[in-house]
């Protein structure tokens, strides 16, 4: 151990460590030479009328107006809204409850738990377009389809999963929790392990029921995880958009187009940078 | 072991005496270079899977023989391969962006349809020095208008084009369909035997603006002005583009075409509705064709043929044509003359016959066996009532609207009325800030 | 009813939940195979078929002899693990500073680092390569790793705060009383216990780096510097000539090193917590 008193080392660490500067340096540094300059002149650039074509460009709140006024952008929200919200709610209960299921399984010892996991973790890292081809097969709505098929087996009625536009949003959702959901479980699984164990002690020489203990020990612990969680899930939902394109591209009309999308839109398909910017500003 | 080592010692003398024979066509192709490395000009060139980077073993051999003997004539030069991804509008608007940045490749493949943007960005370099009249003269109208710029110079050379046709089980619909009212009557026919109806793209994406504008431009309307402002919901085209979208919302409302139609997305997925027995109809690519030949067993395919898109009377019909221009960006002579010769020499006639894509001058159907086939005169012959997209700027925000107005109006959201002034509306707005 | 036949029953309902789960996530993976073990022939099968009639491993082959997958796949590796390495570098001692000193503005600087996250670089996609132009950083790995790090620190950073944060402060303070720097601290008392949360913020920050396909499609040109992310794409084949089977087999392909990687640091968490549990 250290010795405070003597030698710069000392001196420099009671005239520095105490403070919390020193230790935002490396995030202040990177942040600030790599990416806070573009995002400035992005937050610039949306006051602009700038395009990826042509050079010229004059200052004018019209893009931020454009982007605000536009017609379609209520239905956008709401799709995006629906896709955000249904994928925190669905990625995390799945993700809570496999991750409950693995560590109970884990002390009693019971078969599968790390297929489980590992299959669901290959979910997530399997490449977006990937899984929008999959998807589209399962969803296909011709008389071979994937899940229609299935539905059709056993005497239901076949579901309009991509062609209806009240339909098509969830099931977006579905693809998308189905690739999301490993994340939550890493996340839950870490916070889990975390609880102290000697509380569950406690409440198993109380008598409390498994219920009980998820309802006043568990979930209670866990506030943080759940809260971090859902702000990590809010935004990379929000920035997915590679799964959508190749499941349904944003259709019917605009039922699964999210606002992601219709910013990769904006900016790729119409080369109009300051409108994709002022969209998400 | 003296013996041995002499022996192994000639051996390999002799092996590297007679290496320098073949190993030079090894040298002269890496895989990202053609060209000996030492070779002091370099040319970097961009291009899709039309290349050695083809992911066909044999397509992309033969496109390595074609370069390695386009360089055996070069040899001064090296070629540095660059390939894009599938993703090709991403892909365009990054080259684009690069363009202006000044870090494009001298040498790139460019989309047809985005052209437009390139030559409105003025970003292409000149390329009529290094083409004769003839081989201008000799291209189909619609790819030399595609590549000329406002002042009438060439920007770019359209080497590859495909056109949409009507796909056809002849065992269930013996006769092909000349007209919007015979189609709907066939597809719906074929579904008393079973099928699903006539199929084509609706789903969110260019190719199903792309294959519903041939409808729209058989009534003879017109998307763009010539100053390439959008005039699709005007007095005088917006009769014809509502006639064009109700043809194919009454095909859906009739249940002559399935809902799903909405979900469509792929040219596959036609091909595999055809592959499963599942339709007797549908409207695809003419590179389909060739696909359906190796996916069907024989008795199978000899039951598939193809015939014009319908149009609204049996004399007026269009269809859409894309395909694959070779454009330079260098502002160096010599590498533009470079990129021109590597256009010549290996996209202009031999790339087509390798991948059988259909050229885009009259006088290659009968240079190349491969396009003397029945299928590909047809092809051909067709092409005459070949129309490309507008090269306007604007034309992708357009298709955009064209998407989401056709899952609107087949999905039953909104009236082809309403679907349409919100269309162009929208249009309209984006050009005002282009 | 004793307590022993309510764990056979909660067996019971484990096994079923874990069935059902299964049964999602490997569902789809399953049509991918399917697809990948086709030939070209079949692939226009589409979903009316799956359980291909002429299986092959030929697409896996040529992916794998392809001229660039192998690079593709070190690329990857090299990007994700390094930016894995550089994140946790910089936010690690971020973390430590939001968890254990009060200073003004620290909410306000939590909010600013997520409101980074909040900005997708979608958004700011051309003046990011207009920057990169300009330092000259475009076409290096150097470049797209900064761009990797910027964009996963603000994530770590919270997740990290909230494992320091379940540290008990008295450790740190017994130490301190001990005569530690904070340095030593952090180094010696933190890090150490730590192990889980690191564990896992390496593997999302891996994994997110894995699939990263913007910054690297922008800033990269050459074909030898793409990661797998964006090499991938080039399976695809052309729209009138897909090759979903190649595509298929690449992304199945992909997902190995991932597995492998994940695989080993599961211990690693588990190995951590145990020893955590100890010395707690």
């Amino acid at each position: 151990m250290d010795v405070p008193g003597n030698g710069f080392r000392a001196r420099f660490n009671r005239r520095y460590a105490g403070a919390p500067l020193p230790w935002m340096l490396p995030v202040i540094v990177v942040i600030g030479l790599f990416y806070l300059y573009p995002v400035f002149d992005v937050i610039r650039l949306s006051f602009t009328d700038a395009t990826l074509i042509g050079n010229e460009h004059t200052y004018t709140f019209a893009s931020i107006i454009h982007a605000f006024g536009s017609p379609d952008l209520a239905g956008i929200l709401l799709t995006t809204l629906i896709f955000v919200g249904g994928s925190i709610v669905g990625q995390q209960l799945l993700g809570l409850m496999i991750a409950l299921i693995v560590i109970r399984g884990e002390k009693r010892r019971l078969f599968g738990t790390t297929i489980l996991r590992t299959t669901a973790l290959v979910a997530w890292v399997v490449p977006g377009i990937a899984g929008g081809i999959v998807w589209q097969m399962l969803f296909s709505e011709a008389p071979f389809g994937g899940l229609n098929s299935l539905l059709r087996m056993i005497h239901l009625h076949p579901v309009e999963w991509l062609s209806d536009p009240n339909i098509a949003p969830w099931s977006v959702v579905i693809s998308n929790v189905w690739r999301g959901t490993a994340f939550s479980m890493v996340v839950m699984y870490a916070g889990l392990k975390s609880i102290d164990p000697t509380l569950y002690e406690a409440a198993e020489v109380d008598g409390a029921s498994a219920t009980q203990r998820l309802r006043f020990i568990t979930l209670p612990q866990l506030r943080t995880v759940i809260l971090v969680n859902m702000i990590l899930i809010t935004i990379q939902t929000m920035n997915t958009f590679d799964s959508i394109i190749s499941l349904t591209g944003g259709g019917p009309g605009r039922a699964t187009e999210v606002i992601s999308l219709y910013t990769f839109n904006i900016v790729f398909r119409n080369y109009d940078l300051s409108g994709g910017v002022s969209s998400r500003c | 072991m003296i013996t041995r080592l002499v022996g192994a010692l000639a051996l390999s003398t002799a092996l590297c005496a007679s290496l320098p024979t073949f190993a030079q066509d090894q040298d002269l192709a890496a895989p990202d270079r053609i060209g000996l490395s030492s070779a002091p000009n370099k040319l970097v060139v961009r291009l899709t899977g039309d290349s050695p980077g083809n992911t066909d073993p044999d397509i992309a051999a033969g496109y390595k023989d074609l370069f390695v003997a386009f360089i055996k004539k070069h040899p001064e030069w090296q070629l540095q391969l660059q390939i894009q991804t599938q993703d090709i509008g991403t892909e365009q608007a990054k080259m684009l962006e690069q363009a202006k940045s000044g870090n494009a490749p001298d040498c790139a493949a460019v989309d047809s349809f985005v052209l437009g943007q390139f030559k409105a960005n003025n970003v292409l370099s000149d390329f009529t020095p290094y083409f004769s009249k003839e081989e201008i003269a000799d291209l189909f109208p619609f790819v030399r208008e595609g590549i000329s710029g406002a002042d009438g110079e060439i920007y770019a050379w359209w080497w590859d084009t495909d056109l949409r046709v009507l796909y056809r089980n002849k065992s269930i619909v013996p006769d092909a369909p000349q007209t919007w009212d015979d189609l709907k009557k066939a597809a719906l026919a074929s579904k008393d035997q079973g099928m699903e109806g006539v199929l084509f793209n609706g789903g969110r994406w260019e190719g199903t603006t792309f294959d519903w504008l041939a409808n729209y431009w058989s009534l003879g309307g017109k998307l763009v002005d010539d100053s390439g402002k959008p005039v699709f919901g005007d007095d005088d085209n917006k009769s014809k583009f509502l006639e064009a979208v109700n043809y194919f919302k009454d095909l859906v409302d009739s249940g002559a075409a399935p809902k799903r139609v909405a979900t469509i997305v792929t040219y596959d997925d036609l091909a595999a509705a055809a592959a499963a027995g599942t339709t007797a109809l549908f409207i695809g690519g003419s590179w389909q064709n060739a696909q359906l030949e190796s996916t069907l067993d024989p008795d199978m395919f000899a039951d598939w043929t193809f015939s014009h898109i319908p149009g609204p009377t049996p004399d007026d019909h269009k269809t859409g044509t894309g395909g694959w221009t070779i454009a330079s960006f260098s502002k160096d002579p010599q590498k533009v003359e470079m990129c021109a010769d590597l256009v010549r020499d290996i996209y202009m006639g031999p790339a087509n016959a390798l991948q059988q894509q259909l050229p885009t001058r009259a006088s290659l159907y009968d240079k190349y066996p491969v396009f003397s086939t029945p299928a590909n005169k047809e092809f051909a012959a067709d092409l005459a009532d070949g129309q490309a997209r507008p090269g306007a700027p604007i034309y992708p925000e357009i298709s955009n609207q064209i998407q989401i107005m056709m899952g609107d109006v087949l999905s039953g959201s909104k009236s082809p009325e309403d679907a349409l002034s919100a269309a162009y509306n929208a249009s309209l707005e984006a050009y005002d800030r282009l | 009813m004793n307590s022993r036949a309510i764990s056979r029953l909660g067996d019971v309902f484990s096994y079923v939940f874990m069935m059902m789960m299964f049964v999602f996530f490997a569902g789809p993976l399953f049509w991918l195979l399917s697809l990948a073990l086709r030939t070209k022939r079949e692939i226009y099968l589409g979903v009316s078929r799956l359980i291909p009639k002429y299986p092959t491993i030929d697409n896996f082959i040529s992916v794998l002899t392809n001229n660039f997958f192998p690079t593709y796949l070190w690329n990857g590796l090299l990007l994700a693990v390094l930016s894995g390495v550089g994140v946790l570098i910089v936010a690690l001692p971020a973390a430590y500073a939001f968890s254990r000193f009060n200073f003004r503005g620290k909410s306000a600087w939590m909010m600013g680092l997520l409101a980074f996250q909040m900005i997708s670089p979608l958004v700011i996609m051309v003046p990011l390569y207009r920057y990169f132009s300009w330092l000259g950083l475009l076409d290096t790995h150097f470049g797209a790793i900064m761009v990797y790090i910027a964009l996963g620190v603000p994530l770590a950073a919270w997740l990290l705060k909230g494992t320091v944060d379940s540290i008990p402060r008295s450790l740190d303070e017994a130490a301190m009383i001990d005569g530690c720097s904070r340095f030593a601290v952090f180094w010696r008392i933190v890090l150490p216990l730590s192990g889980p949360g690191v564990a896992s913020v390496f593997i999302i920050t891996v994994i997110a780096g894995w699939s990263q396909f913007l910054v690297p499609f922008l800033l990269l040109t050459k074909t030898k510097l793409m990661p797998i992310g964006v090499g991938i794409f080039q399976f695809q084949g052309m729209q009138n000539d897909s090759s979903m089977q190649l595509l298929a087999a690449a992304c199945l392909i992909s997902v190995v090193p991932a597995i492998i990687a994940f695989l080993l640091l599961q211990r690693m968490i588990l190995g951590a917590m145990t020893a955590g549990a100890v010395k707690g």
